[in-house]
């Protein structure tokens, strides 16, 4: 069984892409944030008048807050949520109270994080073709944001490609818990990468 | 059955499920997905609810706050932020009585005040601060109970990923909540560092003695720590001055301090992935507890069962402070089993309706705002809080050669001084609130 490094891989390589995404959407913030306060500076009195030229051609090439920033912000952090979800999934990060359960047997341990990880698998594929449901509407009624005007399916169609990938990684790791538990063999880490 | 009754027996069927180790979102989740079916009678409304709700969940503006000071408490981690604070601190506390100690404090609330939760605070300095305690010969009892309460003070002092919550939960200002908990985090840091020098006078055996540093040393060390303090005055004045919004001062903030960590050369290859990891685990995890809250919610409401609860209290006659002061207890007993963001976001749309229907002189506003306060600082000391305290578990695992009884022995000292200031912000809801009276 050497399939656990292949879904780790593809866990790791969404968690990458929703780190950089998240990456730009701060650095998108920043700039804009900068340009809303430069475009201020540039409407004092005192630089209009020691500057204007200069201001006002600055003003005229755009500088100012990067319009629909706002937009560009909720369709991107969507993506990067469900490009997190993967590797939640497989290094089982999700939060649980695991006080009554160690007093309780490796074996009934083992057919509880079978159970769970059965249903969190159900779960996400139900989210994942309720996704694709709502973007097939937002298609059908041509949906598209205020400011920047662009369709609005395209950042569900990105979140799904994300929520697929997280539907597949939780049905392996349904797979493999329900495989431990008929085993009793170890096959995924107990809390995959702890972090501290 | 009743739509009332399904509702209110919802409530033991979903803490059973997460007292079994079902993952607390998915609970939330499925509890309110099959709630829902149930009283619409069919899986039509619910299966025609989710076309929207994840994505509008997950594409939240507001929310998009938790990934961005999840990001910027990794980078500062990786800048070294966390060593320089220690350093800073230790040269002008180290050599009293319990100065070390106290210097760990000091350095957990300038980190706290760059990130946003309590383990990754607690967890962070005890890299750098536990070893250093030891060396300087304090016991490893004190020397874990007293990270594990100064990790707390990452949640207090803002920005906090829970006062975030907290504030879409009940409708209220973010950049408000953070000012209302600056005092109240401060007076955390300060009841602690009086904490320490009364263990130091109880128990000399266990506080090390350590030289003055000469002035040039103090100050150098000084030097190191200014990157941290304008991450976070950009960051957090910003908010509270109405320069930017929320969101993006958490964007300031992790691009301030990822800069930071370049500079310093932490930004690497392989660390750079590891903030990536950390910050999705981290991320995901909290968006899917959201996310099942807002099922479970929504479920709840369509019961009717907090409006019913709500009115049953009130016409009950109960004093307000009574019922506070319960809810306040049982904050106190869960917070020993559960997480904050997880307790939270179950109980607040069930225990605010009630609060705020009751009359403790004060407009809804300010109350909102006094409430999440103390509730944040109560869910904290269930953190911290024997026999379960996950600060405790945390902290303890990392330092192999103490047993965790000893933690339980000191960090009792602090739960004291915890719930002292916990009477004290009911006492005087002035102190939490006197900075937005001014401001506002």
């Amino acid at each position: 069984m050497k399939i656990y490094p292949v879904f780790l891989w593809l866990a790791r390589i969404m968690a990458i892409l929703g780190g950089l995404v998240l990456t730009a959407l701060v650095l998108l913030t920043v700039i804009s944030v900068t340009g809303r306060a430069l475009n201020g500076v540039m409407h004092l009195a005192w630089v209009e008048a020691l500057a204007g030229p200069l201001a006002q051609s600055l003003l005229d090439a755009g500088l100012g807050p990067i319009t629909g920033d706002f937009e560009l912000v909720e369709a991107g952090i969507a993506f990067t949520i469900f490009a997190f979800l993967p590797l939640t999934q497989i290094s089982s990060a999700h939060a649980t109270v695991d006080l009554f359960t160690s007093f309780m047997p490796v074996s009934v341990n083992r057919i509880l994080m079978a159970l769970w990880e059965v249903i969190f698998a159900a779960a996400l594929i139900v989210i994942a073709w309720r996704l694709y449901e709502g973007m097939l509407g937002k298609m059908r009624y041509n949906e598209t944001t205020f400011l920047l005007q662009f369709p609005v399916w395209w950042a569900f169609a990105a979140s799904l490609v994300a929520a697929v990938v997280a539907a597949i990684v939780s049905t392996y790791t349904a797979l493999a818990r329900v495989w431990e538990m008929l085993t009793g063999r170890a096959l995924l880490p107990e809390h995959g990468e702890v972090e501290h | 059955m009743s739509d009332f009754a399904i509702g209110l027996w919802s409530f033991p069927v979903l803490l059973l499920l997460i007292f079994l180790r079902m993952p607390i979102g998915l609970a939330m989740f499925a509890i309110g997905f099959a709630g829902l079916s149930w009283v619409t009678g069919g899986t039509t409304v619910v299966l025609s609810k989710l076309k929207l709700e994840a994505y509008s969940t997950f594409s939240s503006y507001s929310l998009s706050i938790v990934p961005m000071f999840l990001l910027m408490g990794h980078f500062a981690t990786l800048g070294g932020m966390s060593q320089a604070l220690f350093r800073a601190a230790e040269a002008f506390l180290g050599h009293r009585k319990g100065g070390v100690a106290m210097a760990a404090v000091g350095a957990c609330a300038g980190f706290g005040a760059i990130c946003g939760s309590s383990l990754a605070t607690a967890a962070t300095m005890s890299k750098v601060a536990l070893p250093e305690l030891k060396r300087n010969g304090y016991s490893g009892g004190f020397a874990t109970a007293t990270l594990a309460a100064g990790g707390t003070l990452g949640i207090l002092i803002p920005p906090s990923v829970i006062l975030v919550i907290y504030a879409i939960l009940t409708e209220q200002n973010i950049a408000k909540l953070f000012m209302a908990a600056f005092v109240p985090g401060i007076l955390a840091a300060i009841g602690y560092m009086l904490t320490i020098m009364v263990y130091a006078r109880l128990h000399p055996d266990q506080t090390g003695h350590r030289d003055p540093m000469p002035w040039g040393e103090r100050l150098r060390a000084l030097l190191d720590v200014w990157p941290v303090l304008l991450v976070f005055l950009a960051v957090v004045g910003g908010i509270y001055l109405g320069v930017f919004t929320p969101t993006e001062g958490a964007a300031v903030g992790a691009f301030g301090t990822g800069l930071i960590a370049i500079i310093n050369g932490g930004l690497r290859g392989r660390a750079w992935l590891e903030s990536f990891y950390a910050t999705a685990r981290a991320t995901a995890m909290i968006f899917f507890i959201v996310l099942g809250a807002g099922f479970y919610n929504g479920f709840l409401a369509l019961t009717q069962v907090p409006q019913e609860l709500s009115l049953w209290v009130t016409a009950q006659g109960f004093s307000p402070w009574m019922v506070l002061v319960l809810i306040l207890v049982l904050y106190l007993v869960m917070g020993c089993v559960m997480d904050s963001l997880s307790m939270i976001l179950l109980t607040i749309p069930i225990f605010w309706p009630i609060i705020s229907a009751l009359d403790f002189g004060m407009d809804p506003e300010e109350l909102a705002i006094w409430f999440g306060i103390i509730v944040l600082i109560v869910v904290e000391v269930g953190l911290i809080t024997p026999p379960v305290g996950m600060n405790l578990f945390v902290i303890n695992s990392m330092d192999r050669e103490t047993p965790i009884s000893h933690t339980y022995r000191a960090v009792m000292y602090f739960v004291a001084s915890d719930i002292l200031r916990v009477a004290l912000l009911l006492i005087f809801p002035s102190i939490s609130l006197f900075l937005l009276r001014i401001f506002h």
